[in-house]
Formats: C-alpha cells, structure tokens, sequence
C-alpha cells in the first residue's frame, strides 16, 4: 500500500487524512484512466459513404487521345514558313465506299484496308536506322483528306496509320469537299 | 492555481464537427462526379487498328463532345443501340456540347468559336504565353467527316493549335 506522495507545499495541499486516504485507494482501483471513443456514428458514417459510392460506381471504356495539329488559316498546318513543295507531301484521301466502308487513295495508289496503307507508308518512307528507304522523310508532311461522306472511324484510322508509320507531321486538309451520301464514287 | 484536478481523468472525444467535415467532403465529390459525367456524353468513340492512342493526363482540358445521331434517311429508321437506354444525347437538336453545360448546334458554332476564345483568354498561360487549355474532341465514329470538320474549323479559328481526338484505349 503506497502512501500518497507529498504535494510539495504542504500548508496548501494537507495530506490526507485516514479516511481520504482511504477514498482515494478506492477510486485508483475501480476508476482507472479509460480512454473511451465512441465509434458508432463514424461507422454509420462509413456506411453511408460506401453505399453512395457503391451507387454512382460507373465502368466507362477508356479512352484515350490522338494529338494533331489544327490547320491554321488558309495554308493548313503544312505551311510553315517556306511551304513544302507539293511533292514532299503526301496525300491520302478517303473515300466513302456504300454506307460504313472506305477507300484509300494515296498519290494514284487505291487500297482498301489500314494494312495496305501501313504497308505503303512504310515503303515511301525514309529512315536509314530502320531500314526503310523511301523518298519521304518523317518529318515530311501527310495530308488527310476526307471525301464525301465518309465515317469518322475511318479518318481516324487513317491518321492513326500514318502515326503507327512514324510519320511526324500529320494533318487534315484545311479544305474540303463535302459532297452529298453516296454522290462521290 | 485556483483549480484543483482531483482523481484520474477520462479524455472525452466529441467528434461532432468531424461528422460535418465528412458531410461536407460526401457533397464535394458529389457535386464532382456530377459535373464531370455531364462532361462525358454517351457514345462510341474511334476504335484504330493497331491503335496508336496514348492517355491523357490531368490536363486543363476542355472536352467538346459531337453527340451521335443518325443522320441519313436509312439510319433513322433504325434505332441506334443508344436509343434503347435512354440516353440524353441532345437537347433540343443540338448535338454539339461544350465542357459540362453548353449544347450547340450546327448552325450556332460561331457562339462555340467565342465561347472558345473567351476560355483561352481567361485561362493560364506557360512560361511563353501559350494557352494552357487542351482541347478534346468527343465524336462518335459513325459521324460523318462533314459533320465533325465544322466543329474542327471553329476550334481552329478560335485560336488553338493542337487538338486531341478522343479514341477508344486498347487495355494492354
């Protein structure tokens, strides 16, 4: 049985009596310092938050982005400040074919799958580090020119080709013909 | 000291104003979420073979979406495969829709073009006085070009340089 220590001055703080004593051995072994958290309303917080988000969950498909630059004015994005010649650019154009299909032609040459058209852009193109010896540099520009009423599935498969080519410098043309469904063959 | 502790102290919690932090955190990502699926409008995306799409990261971005329609005599006799979930893809006939709230329609694209320049004008700028603002271009891949390029050409004459065509993500 310790007795209690004493306070430092004595005339303030008395020490106890026998009785007191007495109280406070009670209280030190029933009472001991309990740190008591209630945590009930934090969990019906949590379930609260669990269900909403449970609720708005949504899947959607991922996506992604091509980047191309926009053609500026009326020269297109090829125009830097000494335009190309006309031979250093390559054209594709894409053609509506029935309702959903295409057709590519690229400078005289009809093809009708991506593949085809990979292949083609591949042989033109020039890079000594891959073994490609073509005429046209990478960095040299490829115009996209839709026609008629073509899909947007396929313009974006084509620029999506020429980039898996490895061509730098692709874009749109700034102008184009917008015929009628199924007036352009 | 006029107080006097007596005996061993039990440490009381009140977590009141930590349940009102919550509440107020539970609103805030509400409202986020809502904002940001009014971003999104339902459609199918390009889907490139052999796809050279890359992720986009967090980005100041501005995301113009050009909803599907069926837009030839025979495909609107058919219902798309949108149509039989309810979605909202317009409003009124117009089916071009800027950032969270704004629909246009074809004929309305020199307000988008405006609308365009004003969010370049008041957004941050880079070290060389470039906008920092990304554009992306939503559409769904059976439009037609003629209708995606006019969107295009205002975008362009807007003021912006570089635009990102949103594509479907091949999963690795």
């Amino acid at each position: 049985m310790m007795p209690r220590p004493r306070p430092f001055r004595d005339e303030q703080f008395p020490s106890p009596t026998a009785a007191e004593s007495a109280r406070f051995i009670r209280r030190d072994r029933s009472q001991t310092q309990t740190l008591q958290l209630n945590l009930t309303a934090m969990i019906d917080v949590i379930f609260l938050l669990l269900v909403y988000f449970v609720i708005t969950a949504h899947f959607p498909i991922s996506e992604g982005v091509l980047t191309v630059k926009l053609p500026q004015g009326r020269g297109g994005a090829i125009a830097a400040e000494a335009p190309p010649p006309p031979s250093d650019i390559l054209t594709v154009e894409v053609w509506p074919q029935g309702e959903a299909s295409f057709r590519l032609e690229l400078d005289g040459t009809t093809l009708t799958s991506m593949t085809e058209l990979h292949q083609q852009l591949v042989s033109l193109q020039y890079d000594p580090l891959r073994g490609r010896n073509g005429l046209f540099q990478p960095e040299d520009p490829v115009v996209i020119r839709p026609r008629g009423a073509v899909r947007w599935q396929h313009v974006v498969d084509v620029f999506n080709t020429a980039l898996r080519a490895r061509y730098r410098n692709v874009a749109f043309a700034a102008a184009i013909d917008r015929g009628e469904p199924g007036a352009e063959q | 000291m006029s107080r006097l502790v007596r005996g061993p102290v039990t440490p009381r919690m009140n977590i009141t104003p930590l349940i009102d932090v919550v509440f107020l955190l539970i609103i805030f990502f509400m409202l986020i979420s809502n904002i940001l699926s009014e971003e999104i409008v339902a459609m199918l995306p390009p889907d490139p073979e052999h796809s050279q799409v890359r992720p986009l990261g967090e980005v100041d971005r501005i995301v113009i979406n050009i909803a599907p329609q069926p837009f030839s005599p025979q495909e609107r006799s058919r219902p798309t495969a949108l149509a039989w979930s309810g979605e909202a893809n317009t409003r009124d006939g117009q089916t071009v829709k800027m950032g969270s709230l704004q629909w246009f329609s074809f004929d309305q694209l020199e307000i988008l073009e405006a609308q365009l320049a004003d969010q370049i004008a008041r957004g941050s700028r880079d070290a060389e006085g470039h906008s920092q603002l990304e554009v992306l271009l939503r559409a769904d891949a059976a439009l037609y070009y003629h209708q995606v390029e006019p969107v295009m050409a205002a975008i362009t004459r807007s003021g912006i340089r570089t635009i990102h065509l949103v594509a479907h993500l091949p999963t690795p």
